[in-house]
């Protein structure tokens, strides 16, 4: 499944780029993250609580940065898997400068659930995507401006 | 006294108190002490290599007694069987190992077992197993997944086509050259999920010290299970007892053999304590059969004046990731037989491809192959119609095979026993006030509203039989059915039967035959049902044959029963068995009615055996094995109104008018009851239920709240009628009931929604016609 969509933080490009690869800011700000460790340069483990739907449930997986051209793009690789099944998803993420000081972020990818989610949650999964991505942008956003 | 006859009378069904309030025994109401749960882990991915499975933390977990992969059962358990072998068809049947050995190849396919002290710590322990997946290409599609370059589920199934049967009747080649008007379609039968109120389960109990496995569990086929899980455990029949008593329905997804009761009953063995498992609905969705699923190419060739020369079928079925117990003969002897219909056509070619994919396997649901050729064959007798600007009722009449033909063999060799197909075409049009409609029809499209009116003249084949017919086609068993009748010495009666109702009330038609027969109260008479170790070897319920093969051989052990006991009715009353009448639950000498001994009198003689006639034997109790000489093939015509909302696609349904012809009928309540709910289920898969996948295997419709199972407000009021047209299959004359609604109601609704849309130019969409494909079609026509 793909999603898209854009976001406009207001902050600096540089400022948010920073943000968007400290693992800290990414814990934080992720819905349901229960931990985020490090494994490797740019790569990490993580655990996270989401609700898709009617089911919820807990996903452990690895999320990665790669091809990262700071500051103004790199790809992000998921995937976790749990009771409820699996989520795998590739996405880009790209920073360009708005007016007054704003940064323009467009993000695009290419999702896939499976397993027991997959035959409840997927045709809200969309849905659920864009609300996740865009409560992590305004959290990044409000860790920047001390909002 | 006068007895009133039992046949032909609603009488309430009997096991309904029961089944209602809770008091029934189901599978998951037989507790035993020390019952281990078992959970099974089930396959994320729709085609993937196991790499590895760690079960080492799960199997730590306190209260996990045992955890099994495939590797550890391979010795243990034979794979699944398919038992019914299509010949000439170049048949594959690929290894299906109740937990996956190397490979998952559909969402849902079990690759561990647990094994704990409850059902909770089982499930939780489901997820402490760690299992690496390396995934592969998934392919969902039949068609394409017979096209080079597709993923390939196994390496001996070249282009996953694991059949290719085929049947080229009369001569179709010259009909289509000759052909006035010819007519080409691509139809698709999509996947239904057959949604048994009770889910499958089992509780399997082996009992180290007597090698005695005694299992209960959702069986449509009792002793079929047990000869099959004979076959798989190398258990003895003699050693193994099947059980299931009352059954939530099935509607065909309770025949096949599964990997749940195989597992249960293995590792019942291997712990030697009593194992339950119970699927949840989201396990029944993704693991119990699914039915339908067909893409199929259609030729119609006919005449100028709408006579239907011939039909060519090349048909891909969908059998899913594995062959199931009866999957290879649900599109092939069901479907492609039926080719004809109800109609005179000389010339059938059919060409099947049942093609594995990475989905869950399919086997018989409800109809079971021919809602897939009535659907078809409806269809296009409408396209036809509209090709020729004639009235779709004049069409189908013009082609029927008319009532003096009977028995009519038709080009694919079957008999049809007996049919008056025009009858019930007219008394359908009268009820739904044919002529008064279409031009209410007229009036409402000049206000820009759309009326449909839809036919189906369906006829199927039922009563499934004669063994030697199964056998030609493969079916690894016969297609008999068992009755025993054992007069108790108070003259109550138990009869045993090898049926096995799982919702069709025969505790009370079964019961409304012998009290006829007998003579006596049908409270004195009890069926008994559902285990192995009580009733003779039969073949169970399935493809409407209960009545007619089952409820035959009722009534033929019963005439055996009567038949020894006037023989010593006639010795108690000193005269010869020739001079013996037998009335209303008595024996009297004729021409003496007052010289008489009543039905229970001779019972409890014959279990005195004080006196017995000379060779006669004591007791009174007989068994019948019988196999009809034929099939029965009920027919009818179906009739759906609807007004479609061409700016939203809402269909709203105005009327459904239903005369069908089962024969003579035992019981009408059941019969209604029956014919109500197979309508249900064809209409909703005429315009609800989908059974969805997307690319990579994974069903999108798995809970209850996505696959659109109608609720009782969403269906119209059915206004039911019948005519009779006997069988001479049988002694009752009756032709079975339990399919008709199905395979009858699909086209008939498809059609009227066609027929609502015809001022839009659209003479087909592809079922389930919901409101977005209607909208869509009328956008598109609109530009």
């Amino acid at each position: 499944m793909k999603i898209s969509g854009s976001y406009t933080i207001r902050a600096p490009r540089q400022a948010v780029w920073d943000r968007l690869i400290d693992p800290q800011a990414i814990a934080g700000c992720l819905p349901g993250v229960e931990k985020l460790n490090q494994v490797g340069e740019d790569e990490y483990e993580m655990s996270m609580t989401v609700g898709i739907g009617p089911v919820r449930g807990t996903y452990e997986g690895k999320v990665r940065l790669a091809n990262m051209n700071p500051p103004d793009e790199y790809q992000m690789h998921v995937e976790g898997s749990g009771r409820p099944g699996f989520v795998r998803g590739t996405g880009t993420v790209r920073l360009a400068d708005g007016p007054d000081s704003t940064t323009q972020i467009t993000y695009e990818g290419d999702v896939e659930v499976g397993g027991p989610v997959a035959g409840v949650a997927q045709r809200m999964l969309g849905g659920v995507a864009k609300r996740l991505v865009e409560q992590f942008f305004s959290c990044i956003e409000k860790q920047i401006t001390g909002g | 006294m006068a007895v009133t006859k039992l046949f032909g009378a609603s009488v309430k069904r009997r096991e309904d108190p029961r089944l209602i309030t809770g008091r029934g025994n189901f599978t998951d109401h037989i507790k035993l002490p020390g019952t281990l749960f078992m959970a099974l882990k089930r396959s994320p991915h729709a085609h993937a290599r196991i790499v590895r499975i760690d079960a080492s933390k799960a199997r730590a977990m306190p209260g996990v007694v045992a955890v099994y992969t495939g590797q550890d059962l391979v010795d243990k358990l034979a794979p699944v069987p398919c038992a019914w072998l299509i010949p000439d068809s170049d048949l594959k049947v690929p290894s299906y190992r109740a937990l996956a050995v190397d490979k998952v190849r559909y969402v849902g396919d079990a690759v561990a077992a647990v094994v704990a002290e409850n059902r909770y710590v089982a499930e939780d322990a489901l997820e402490a197993i760690d299992v690496e997946y390396e995934v592969l290409p998934a392919i969902v599609d039949q068609e394409r997944a017979t096209q080079d370059g597709a993923p390939q589920l196994y390496d001996d199934v070249p282009n996953n086509i694991a059949f290719h049967w085929k049947l080229h009747a009369g001569d179709f080649d010259s009909a289509w050259n000759q052909a006035e008007v010819k007519l080409s379609r691509r139809l698709i039968n999509h996947r239904l999920i057959p949604t048994a109120m009770e889910p499958r389960g089992a509780l399997a109990h082996y009992n180290p010290g007597t090698g005695d496995l005694t299992i209960w569990c959702t069986s449509q086929n009792p002793h079929v299970h047990r000869l099959l899980l004979s076959a798989v455990t190398g258990i003895p029949e003699t050693r193994i007892r099947v059980i299931a008593t009352d059954v939530g329905g099935g509607f065909g997804s309770k025949i096949p053999m599964y990997s749940g009761e195989m597992l249960a009953s293995a590792i019942s063995r291997d712990l030697g304590r009593p194992i339950k498992w119970f699927e949840s609905r989201r396990e029944n969705y993704v693991a119990t059969i699914h039915g339908r699923d067909h893409i199929q190419y259609v030729d119609l060739a006919a005449t100028r004046d709408g006579k239907v020369t011939g039909i060519r079928v090349k048909s891909y079925a969908n059998l899913g990731a594995y062959l199931s117990t009866a999957s290879p003969g649900v599109p092939t002897w069901l479907f492609g037989l039926m080719l004809s219909g109800a109609y005179a056509i000389l010339a059938v070619h059919v060409d099947v491809f049942g093609v594995v994919t990475n989905t869950t396997p399919t086997d018989a649901y409800r109809g079971a192959g021919r809602p897939e050729a009535t659907y078809l064959l409806e269809r296009m007798m409408d396209l036809l119609a509209r090709e020729l600007g004639m009235d779709p009722a004049e069409i189908r009449r013009k082609n029927f095979i008319p009532k003096e033909q009977f028995p009519y063999t038709t080009a694919t060799g079957l008999q049809y026993d007996s049919g008056n197909y025009e009858a019930t075409l007219d008394r359908a049009l009268e009820l739904v006030n044919y002529q008064q409609l279409r031009r209410e029809q007229e009036e409402l499209r000049a206000q820009g509203r759309y009326l449909g009116i839809g036919f189906s003249t369906y006829v199927e084949v039922c009563g499934l039989a004669p063994s030697a017919a199964a056998g030609a086609m493969g079916f690894q068993g016969g297609l008999w059915e068992s009755a025993t009748v054992r007069v108790h010495p108070s003259g109550k009666v138990s009869v045993f039967t090898g049926s096995n109702p799982h919702g069709q009330g025969e505790e009370t038609t079964f019961a409304q035959l012998v009290a006829d027969e007998l003579g006596v109260p049908i409270d004195d008479i009890e069926i008994v049902h559902g285990d192995t170790e009580m009733i003779p070897f039969g073949m169970g319920t399935y493809g409407s044959r209960s009545l007619a093969v089952g409820g035959t051989a009722v009534i033929m052990a019963t005439r055996k029963v009567k038949e020894k006991a006037t023989k010593i009715a006639a010795h108690l009353l000193e005269v010869a068995p020739e001079d013996v009448a037998f009335e209303n639950g008595r024996f009297f000498v004729k021409g003496a009615p007052d010289r008489a001994k009543t039905f229970q009198e001779v019972a409890g003689a014959a279990y005195l055996a004080w006196s017995m006639p000379e060779g006669v034997t004591p007791g009174l109790e007989e068994t019948h094995f019988h196999d009809p000489i034929n099939n029965t093939f009920p027919f009818g015509c179906h009739i759906c109104v609807v007004e479609v909302d061409a700016d939203t696609g809402k269909v709203s349904f105005r009327k459904y008018v239903a005369v069908d012809d089962v024969g003579n009928v035992v019981n009408p309540m059941i019969v209604d009851g029956q014919v109500h709910g197979g309508i249900a289920q064809g209409l909703a898969q005429a315009v609800y239920e989908y059974a969805a996948y997307d690319e990579n295997g994974q069903l999108l419709t798995a809970t209850l709240m996505d696959y659109a199972v109608p609720k009782a407000s969403m269906l119209p009021r059915f206004d039911v009628d019948r005519t009779v047209t006997p069988t001479p299959v049988n002694p009752m004359g009756a032709k079975g009931a339990g399919e008709t609604g199905t395979i009858a109601s699909t086209p008939a609704v498809a059609n009227a929604i066609i027929d609502a849309l015809s001022p839009f130019g659209i003479d087909h969409i592809d079922i389930p016609l919901t409101p977005e494909r209607i909208w869509r079609a009328v956008q598109e026509r609109r530009g």
